[in-house]
């Protein structure tokens, strides 16, 4: 077998780990944002 | 990010998207009907910023007769269209009574839609009687409790669950109760793991 079922584990969990650290920075970036900017930023990806 | 959290209301404003005009057009409905209702789950965080789509948009409504149920139908057929069946009676009795959801969308489009069903569990029930409102001055809406928000998505626990549940807490962490999460979430069988590393 090529990969070992731990090392897909970690695999899984270090790219949850990555999502969650993206999250915190994004957080953090919208609360000093004005709500009109990051909204308009979002519509992008929502209004297509 | 500016909101003003006071009570059980968020006096929140922003640019809003195709979606956010989809859900306030389909709420105008219920709330012109006087139907209690609550939306719940992915919407909440995209609402607050949350950068991702969502197909539909989960709504709990209040267990209301079939009487008021074909008034709204009525309603609602105006400018939407039921993705399941084109019968106000199948959809009453075939399915939110037997505790599936009917879906509404634009006439002729299928994203996004509108996923309703009456309450079928107690937290379920408990969302809907403990719901807080968002104001602004093009609309006001009900969405859940955030701290059951984010103890119902630890309970869901898909990566994309979790994400959300992040999204929220690092948001509202300073006007929310952690402990009020953890014992919902507990109730709710969550493991301990998932809890500390979401609300880290």
């Amino acid at each position: 077998m090529k990969y070992s079922k731990e090392e897909l584990e970690e695999y899984k969990s270090q790219n949850f780990k990555e999502r969650l650290k993206f999250i915190d920075d994004y957080t953090t970036w919208l609360k000093k944002t004005p709500n009109k900017e990051w909204s308009k930023q979002q519509n992008k990806i929502l209004s297509h | 990010m500016e909101f003003e959290f006071k009570n059980n209301q968020i006096l929140f404003d922003r640019e809003l998207s195709e979606l956010d005009e989809f859900v306030i057009k389909f709420v105008k409905i219920l709330d012109k009907n006087k139907i209690n209702y609550v939306l719940v789950s992915g919407y909440v965080a995209i609402l607050f910023g949350r950068s991702r789509e969502t197909e539909d948009i989960d709504i709990i409504l209040e267990k209301i007769s079939f009487e008021e149920f074909d008034t709204l139908w009525i309603e609602i057929e105006k400018e939407f269209e039921c993705l399941n069946t084109s019968s106000s009676k199948e959809a009453y009795e075939e399915f939110l009574l037997n505790n599936t959801s009917i879906r509404f969308a634009y006439p002729g489009k299928y994203i996004p839609n509108m996923e309703i069903k009456f309450p079928k569990k107690e937290f379920e029930q408990e969302t809907l009687n403990n719901k807080i409102i968002v104001k602004s001055e093009n609309y006001a809406f009900n969405i859940s409790n955030l701290e059951k928000q984010i103890a119902f998505k630890l309970f869901l626990g898909s990566d994309k669950d979790l994400e959300d549940a992040r999204h929220i807490w690092n948001i509202f962490k300073d006007h929310l109760d952690k402990t009020i999460i953890i014992a919902k979430a507990q109730e709710l069988k969550v493991l301990e793991d998932i809890i500390n590393m979401v609300l880290a």
